[in-house]
């Protein structure tokens, strides 16, 4: 069965909902987070608009699956959750007729500025009805039973660290066994390891988000819509004919005259005029019948009533459905004289102001944009996002399209830079070095990782984060975790004597932790951390090989790695120099901790060398969602920056 | 039969040709075309503006339920993670003390006023929409910040970094302001919502914690680094302006705001029990 069906706007009001079983609403709001705002799980999972639900990925979260679609220029998302154990196939077609039926109601209500009140009460009726027919279908096909195997299973409850557990009523018993089929993906997605991200929601340990398709789910529900055609052809058919039979007699007295008889209308003309008027042997024969039922609708009974309204409402609905299909495919052959007066218009509107956007108007204008991105050194196909940003939207008063797009651009680019929670590393440092007397937590040194590929300034940037943290006169253990090029040891004893010499006056206090060559480096760190931990230091900083990011070999170390040292924060550097393959180191880094373990956050090296092309940082983000925190910006120590994510988009967009 | 240059040629000559039609249409024209213009335009943008109350606050906080109660009058709905910012209209009453339950009537006694009452999303990646009307926006009369006093504890440092982003604007609002003309006061409420819950905090614990936090965050934030696109020469001239309240000053507490025309006030409530006539009453006096 359903667990709850939600209509919302994306202000974040319910407008209207129905629920059959308690569902937390954590499970909606992670739903929006991650899909509408943080658009995790690749570049275009994105919202799009009016899309069918069957299209768009469902969402999965601890034992329950969201089928979902979005209605751009109004505002609304539609959303049905139920357990991810029930093949509730029929649930794509129940969005997609209820969003259509919504909006064709409601659409008016919503368009209203400055309110959130919609008067969409009624609509208990509506979903009621589409509930029953779909679910109906189905369920003379055959449809699978919900089965529920009888053994629980801890992996699968126990492990979905970041949501909040269910009320102990709503324990759901977790079919493995039976379905094995299709809960194979539910249960590799849902079970990451569960680290404490509740902090850094940009990290994807609590991704329940499946980009690939359903796999079963979306063949059985093609399947089932197909069934549903056979299906529902014969059945409106039925009612049409019982609807029919109803109306007969009215058409007899002829009473109405725009040929929508009313119930009503029936009532009191039988009580005034039924002696005289029935003269017809049919009439007669059938009299009987007709006034007992015209009776009981009299008296108001709740269930007669009830099914008179919804014989209405069948037809009703079938109405809003055919309109709306005959509408989508009648919308392309308009006659000649109205697209000349349409060009017109939408010539007179470029001007003005006040056109709705189409895919049409965007494509001249996107690909300028596009051009202008890959000359700032972007790989991004940001084209997708800004599309999606516009595509139904309103041009102000004297905007052109250009202005828009650039608007668009920005919001996007901010949006996506901006990363989900503040990141002041100074104050990280301090909770966990000095936690406060509430907190059970003991004081321990705070670790932090650098990798990334050869030669971007792995080293460089950790000299770079240790003076800033000596000149905030914090005690530093330098860890050479290179334990393989030659050099790379001395180099950071060389970079270790500068820091020492000049910031002697400063107060800070930094030592080199190393344990010579052909060691391995994930052991070295974790002792390296014991050992701070027994003498007090404030932060260790590990330095790691350079390593190529398609390297398999080399890559697989950083695991095992990252579970020994347990670094606080994992920062990858980047150049900024580099193109394409930007993404590719990021997304290769970034997936070779583990499962639950990502990198925290990036640097980008080198920024001072390119200029304006900064478009590395956005192909990054994009990828990653993982937020850049520094941005190195010259040869000295002290050439590191917080990253300003109003500078980058200035950059970005600036065309000079 | 006339070929269609000729007729062409004989309508453009037509045209041209000094007659009364024409001399009527191009008048008409004339004056027809300006208005047609302004009528299509005013439609299309919305309300001259109205004096506005911004909501700000960190996601969760019930931003979004506080404008529906509001607006709805009997009790707030359920609502999700909002996306968007959304204003509804509500009036206030100017002569007399009305709670926001009789406000909305549209037969509540005496002189109205309309304000707009705006919510934004809190997530951290939406908030430029906040942060901009704080600092854009005309006729912004106040700000209310709503945070959960339930779970303050555990997102101490998430709020209190939004309240000191949302104070600095302000303050850099007032004191960047070179004219002796001082731009109007812009008062902030910080409305420490979820009181029925049995773990809120009261108001002046909030309020406490609140400033110890905001001192600490002003401490590490002078000794950060500089954001990426700052020169080395923009920064030694005096004055440090990313340092909140009084300049040195060894302690944050809200009323070193008052120096820059701020004023802080902390009061609790609860959206979900519909205790939020303070909060109302504070509104009420800002506009």
């Amino acid at each position: 069965m359903l667990d709850t069906f939600e209509i919302l706007t994306t202000s974040g009001v319910v407008l209207w909902s129905r629920s059959y079983a308690q569902v937390s609403p954590s499970i909606i709001n992670n739903f929006i987070t991650d899909v509408f705002i943080e658009e995790k799980g690749g570049a275009i999972a994105g919202a799009k608009n009016n899309q069918s639900a069957a299209q768009n990925p469902p969402y999965k979260a601890d034992q329950h699956t969201l089928k979902w679609t979005f209605v751009k220029e109004l505002g609304i998302i539609f959303v049905a959750v139920y357990r991810s154990l029930l093949h509730l196939s029929w649930v794509d077609k129940l969005v997609d007729n209820l969003k259509t039926i919504f909006v064709d109601l409601y659409g008016d209500q919503l368009k209203k500025p400055n309110t959130t009140l919609v008067h969409c009460h009624k609509f208990d009726g509506y979903f009621d009805q589409q509930l029953r027919e779909l679910e109906s279908t189905t369920a003379t096909k055959g449809a699978p039973a919900p089965t529920f195997a009888l053994e629980t299973d801890e992996t699968i409850s126990g492990n979905l660290g970041d949501e909040p557990p269910l009320p102990p009523g709503l324990k759901h018993r977790s079919a493995k066994a039976q379905d094995g089929t299709h809960d194979l993906p539910s249960t590799v997605e849902s079970t990451p390891i569960a680290t404490p991200t509740s902090s850094r929601p940009s990290t994807p340990g609590g991704n329940h988000l499946v980009v690939g398709k359903g796999g079963p789910i979306s063949k059985m529900s093609r399947r089932a819509r197909k069934m549903q055609k056979g299906a529902s052809a014969p059945m409106s058919s039925g009612d049409e004919s019982s609807a029919r039979k109803k109306k007969a007699p009215k058409k007899g007295r002829k009473w109405d005259a725009d040929g929508f008889a009313d119930e009503e209308d029936d009532v009191q003309l039988d009580y005034s005029a039924a002696p005289n008027s029935i003269t017809s042997d049919s009439e007669v024969e059938g009299r009987s019948t007709v006034i007992a039922s015209v009776d009981s609708s009299t008296w108001g009974t709740k269930t007669s009533k009830g099914q008179f309204v919804l014989r209405d409402l069948d037809d009703e609905v079938h109405d809003i459905l055919a309109s709306a299909q005959s509408k989508s495919s009648t919308t392309a052959n308009s006659g000649l004289v109205g697209s000349g007066l349409s060009t017109i218009n939408s010539l007179f509107r470029n001007v003005v102001g006040g056109k709705t956007l189409t895919k049409e108007d965007l494509a001249k204008p996107m690909d300028g944009m596009k051009e202008h991105l890959i000359k700032k050194n972007a790989a991004v196909r940001l084209r997708d996002s800004v599309e999606k940003e516009l595509l139904g939207v309103k041009t102000g008063s004297f905007e052109s399209i250009d202005t828009r797009i650039k608007k668009a651009m920005e919001v996007c680019l901010t949006k996506m830079l901006t990363p989900t929670s503040s990141l002041d590393l100074l104050r990280d440092i301090e909770l966990v070095t000095r936690p406060s007397g509430f907190s059970s937590q003991k004081a321990r040194p705070y670790v932090m990782s650098i990798v990334g590929v050869n030669g971007v300034g792995k080293s460089t940037n950790l000299s770079k984060i240790c003076y800033f943290l000596l000149q905030n006169k914090m005690r530093v253990l330098v860890v050479a975790g290179d334990t393989f090029r030659s050099g790379a040891v001395e180099q950071l004893k060389v970079h270790v004597r500068n820091l020492k010499e000049l910031t002697e006056r400063e107060g800070g206090q930094v030592e080199i932790f190393e344990k010579g060559y052909g060691g391995d480096a994930a052991t070295v760190a974790r002792d390296a951390v014991r050992s701070a931990t027994s003498e007090g230091y404030d932060v260790v900083l590990i330095d790691t090989a350079g390593r190529r990011h398609n390297d398999q070999r080399l890559m697989s170390n950083l695991e095992k790695f990252a579970k020994l040292a347990n670094p606080d924060k994992i920062l990858m550097v980047g150049e900024a120099l580099v193109g394409n393959d930007s993404v590719a180191q990021a997304r290769n880094f970034n997936a070779s901790f583990g499962q639950g373990r990502t990198l925290d956050g990036f640097i980008i090296s080198k920024c001072d060398t390119v200029g304006d092309m900064v478009g590395t940082l956005v192909s990054i983000v994009h990828a990653t969602n993982v937020p850049v925190l520094f941005v190195g910006v010259g040869q000295h120590y002290s050439d590191i920056r917080n990253f300003s994510v109003r500078w980058a988009v200035e950059k970005l967009l600036n065309s000079s | 039969m006339p070929t269609p240059m000729e007729q062409l040629i004989e309508y453009i000559e037509y045209i041209l040709t000094p007659s009364t039609p024409v001399f009527v249409v191009g008048a008409l024209i004339v004056v027809l075309v300006p208005i047609i213009v302004h009528i299509f335009v005013t439609q299309s943008t919305p309300y001259t503006s109205l004096p506005s109350v911004v909501l700000v606050g960190p996601p969760g906080a019930g931003k979004t339920a506080l404008l529906t109660l509001l607006e709805r009058g009997d009790a707030a709905i359920s609502t999700h993670t909002s996306q968007v910012p959304q204003s509804i209209e509500l009036t206030v009453s100017v002569d007399q003390h009305l709670s926001f339950r009789e406000a909305v009537k549209d037969d509540a006694p005496g002189e109205h006023k309309k304000f707009l009452l705006v919510d934004t999303p809190g997530h951290g990646k939406l908030r430029n929409f906040a942060m901009d009307s704080l600092v854009a926006r005309e006729g912004l009369k106040g700000i209310v910040f709503m945070l959960d006093a339930a779970t303050l504890d555990e997102n101490l440092a998430a709020t209190a970094n939004y309240l000191y982003e949302v104070l600095l604007a302000l303050q850099k609002r007032v004191s960047s302001v070179k004219t002796s003309k001082t731009p109007s006061a812009i008062n902030v409420l910080i409305a420490a919502n979820k009181s029925d819950l049995f773990t809120a905090l009261p108001a002046t614990l909030v309020k406490s914690n609140l400033e110890a936090e905001l001192g600490r965050i002003r401490k590490s934030r002078s000794k950060g680094l500089l954001a990426s696109g700052v020169g080395i020469d923009d920064v030694d001239n005096g004055e440090n302006d990313d340092w909140l309240g009084e300049y040195g000053s060894e302690k944050f507490t809200f009323g070193q705001m008052q120096e820059f025309n701020l004023e802080v006030d902390i009061v609790g409530g609860s959206v979900t029990e519909g205790k939020v006539d303070k909060w109302w009453h504070w509104v009420s006096e800002r506009l």
